[in-house]
């Protein structure tokens, strides 16, 4: 289960949509343990500039600042989301083949524009195979 | 001389936890082997069968990629940290 703020989630969708047709991708930061919840985001660069309607490579000066950022805590990167436009929000083979295990993978279906679908993936290690994380979204008070 | 190794999320079961590791080293490499022989399996994760750095980590030493300064036989200096970072990819 992956806890994530109404809000933070409509911006996560702006930035998906914002880069359409062409693949976002930034790093989610927050808590894990007992309760896996999203704080805040970072949204990173897409260093995939020829294929940047279905690849994304995250630019790793990104990753370090943003692992700077959080060195001292209180919370640490925990996962990452991308777009796929026109695209369903499910890991293609090339998602499982590059991905780490520990991580949420946030995958958000763009459709003309328009963030019809999104869901959370997580990687079972042993497996090589994504399995679907519920997300749990809490509504603004 | 002493110098910090910073753990990502991912390889830290392999660390019991550790966030940094500090080692006495004068090379990445070094740096490196070190930790790889205070935890077993992290070598196997981080550099390949010829001992180089696997495709999908990147290493930096301050704000450098190490690929563009002379690898693993970049040298370091006292107060350098060596951050290892797991390179995410992905797409449709």
């Amino acid at each position: 289960m992956l806890i994530i703020p109404r809000p933070l989630l409509k911006q996560i969708h702006k930035h998906m949509e914002e880069t359409y047709p062409h693949e976002c991708c930034g790093l989610i930061i927050g808590t894990t343990g007992d309760k896996k919840a999203v704080e805040l985001f970072r949204p990173c660069r897409n260093l995939n500039n020829e294929r940047a309607a279905d690849r994304y490579e995250l630019d790793p000066k990104d990753m370090l600042l943003t692992q700077r950022e959080f060195e001292e805590g209180p919370w640490d990167i925990i996962g990452i989301y991308h777009s796929h436009p026109d695209h369903p929000s499910k890991p293609s083979q090339f998602d499982t083949d590059r991905a780490w295990p520990g991580y949420s993978y946030i995958i958000g279906s763009v459709n003309n524009g328009s963030v019809e679908k999104l869901q959370s993936w997580e990687l079972n290690e042993s497996e090589r195979k994504f399995y679907e994380e519920p997300l749990d979204i809490q509504e603004e008070e | 001389m002493s110098i910090n190794v910073k753990i990502p999320s991912p390889l830290r079961g392999l660390t019991g936890g550790q966030a940094e590791v500090p080692v006495e080293a004068e090379t990445v490499d070094e740096a490196l082997k070190q930790v790889s022989v205070e935890f077993s399996g992290f070598g196997e994760k981080v550099l390949d069968e010829g001992g180089q750095v696997r495709r999908f980590i990147n290493i930096y030493v301050n704000e450098d990629n190490i690929k563009d300064r002379d690898d693993l036989g970049t040298a370091i200096q006292a107060g350098d940290t060596i951050s290892i970072l797991p390179s995410i990819a992905g797409g449709a």
